[in-house]
């Protein structure tokens, strides 16, 4: 049953572009199915509730599993460019870019009252695409600079993503500021650690000399 | 008729050519699915299980590198100790690589108290070898006790994954190789009169508990 409703969540999410993130996305993924498996009709409203959830659920679980399929089609266009994953990751998003802000917020809906907001799933999925884009460009940060690594790269693609929404001719343009502006930066902050260092060094030195040290 | 330690010495000088280690640290092919891939066949609670244990061996060599470094810092001109010191520090320079890879390998996420980790790990070098060198061969002596039980838990953890990925034999020999390094230091320590150490058993338990208390908030955050 689980392999089934996993199948069907897969086709249900090329059906997104036509039927948006809806319960009839994934009533109708069954007539998709292979030949001698696909159904004549659309699953029930019932059936759908019963495979994916009542009300909104089943909507969540077609966003998630649609956020699921991003992250695989990043994977299979590798890439040693960390622009060209990113990029890759935001034409992924343009054949349903009128379903993504409901979807975005249909996701950050708290299941209970309060609070009114659930960043979580947001951040969840910045964080996802960060690490899987900086696996696939053959990112070799590690301790400290792992978690700095992703935490700017999460930022600048939720920026370009939010930037999209809105302005979707300019998307990509952003995105490549953005990386440009952050690579300028983080050369800036080696620098100041190296200049750190040599001081160190000199200071370490005059100590020494000094028989302090 | 020879001590535990020195049988371990000699096995390793035979085997030095079957290191597991060398497969990170001379590799002959990087692309080799062993050291450059993670199993997917694994559940969720698999995965879960062998990125703590990873990112705790991790944390637990940076560790290690800095009570080394610490310890180095004080008593590094010391004639015997230095040199001891130093050998053991170089062995775990060599550990620490090995993880740093093995990390990327499995993508594994650190723990993010790596900072802490080198820190706490320097001053309890540093103020171990201020009490002098026995105390100093006391901390290594409870901190390798207690890595030296861990890697054996965690062998009989691996025992469940699956052997049909090329990484997971390899895994399991280089913890395996990792634990026989860090009970050699621990019979160093022991030679070089850890147990002479002022309150050595007050010092060994505090190393001991403050090492598993580490070891616990590493496999989670």
């Amino acid at each position: 049953m689980a392999d089934f409703r996993s199948q069907l969540l897969r086709i249900a999410t090329s059906l997104v572009r036509t039927h948006g993130f809806t319960r009839e996305a994934l009533s109708r993924s069954v007539l998709e199915l292979p030949a001698g498996k696909a159904h004549s009709e659309p699953l029930s409203d019932g059936a759908v509730s019963s495979l994916f959830g009542i009300g909104e659920y089943a909507r969540k679980s077609l966003i998630e599993a649609w956020l699921n399929e991003g992250i695989i089609q990043m994977a299979s266009k590798p890439s040693s460019s960390l622009s060209h994953v990113l990029h890759t990751r935001l034409n992924y998003n343009e054949p349903v870019l009128p379903y993504l802000p409901e979807a975005f917020a249909l996701l950050a809906s708290p299941e209970r009252g309060l609070p009114p907001l659930d960043p979580r799933p947001a951040l969840k999925h910045a964080a996802r695409i960060a690490d899987e884009a900086s696996y696939i460009s053959g990112d070799i940060s590690s301790q400290l600079s792992w978690y700095t690594h992703r935490a700017s790269l999460a930022v600048m693609y939720s920026c370009a993503e939010l930037h999209q929404l809105t302005s979707p001719e300019t998307a990509h343009a952003f995105l490549d500021s953005l990386l440009t502006g952050s690579s300028a930066f983080e050369k800036s902050l080696d620098e100041v650690h190296l200049f750190s260092g040599y001081v160190l060094q000199s200071w370490t030195g005059i100590l020494r000399s000094r028989g302090i040290l | 008729m020879f001590s535990s330690s020195t049988a371990r010495r000699l096995s390793r000088c035979t085997n030095r050519r079957l290191l597991a280690s060398y497969a990170y640290t001379k590799p002959s092919s990087p692309s080799d699915a062993a050291i450059s891939a993670t199993p997917l066949n694994i559940t969720d609670e698999q995965r879960a299980a062998l990125d703590s244990a990873l990112r705790v061996d991790q944390a637990g060599e940076v560790a290690a590198n800095w009570i080394y470094y610490g310890q180095h810092c004080i008593l590094g001109k010391q004639p015997v100790t230095g040199p001891l010191i130093q050998e053991m520090w170089d062995q775990e320079k060599k550990h620490l690589e090995v993880m740093n890879k093995m990390q990327l390998q499995h993508r594994v996420r650190p723990t993010i108290l790596m900072e802490v980790a080198k820190i706490g790990g320097f001053g309890l070098g540093a103020v171990t070898a201020l009490l002098g060198k026995e105390a100093a061969m006391a901390c290594t002596e409870a901190v390798e006790t207690v890595i030296g039980e861990h890697y054996d838990d965690q062998l009989k953890e691996m025992e469940s994954l699956p052997s049909t990925h090329p990484s997971v034999p390899l895994m399991r020999e280089v913890v395996k190789e990792f634990r026989d390094d860090e009970l050699e230091h621990l019979d160093i320590a022991v030679t070089n009169h850890a147990q002479r150490a002022p309150a050595h058993a007050l010092l060994s338990t505090v190393v001991g508990a403050g090492c598993k208390v580490a070891i616990e908030l590493c496999k989670r955050y």
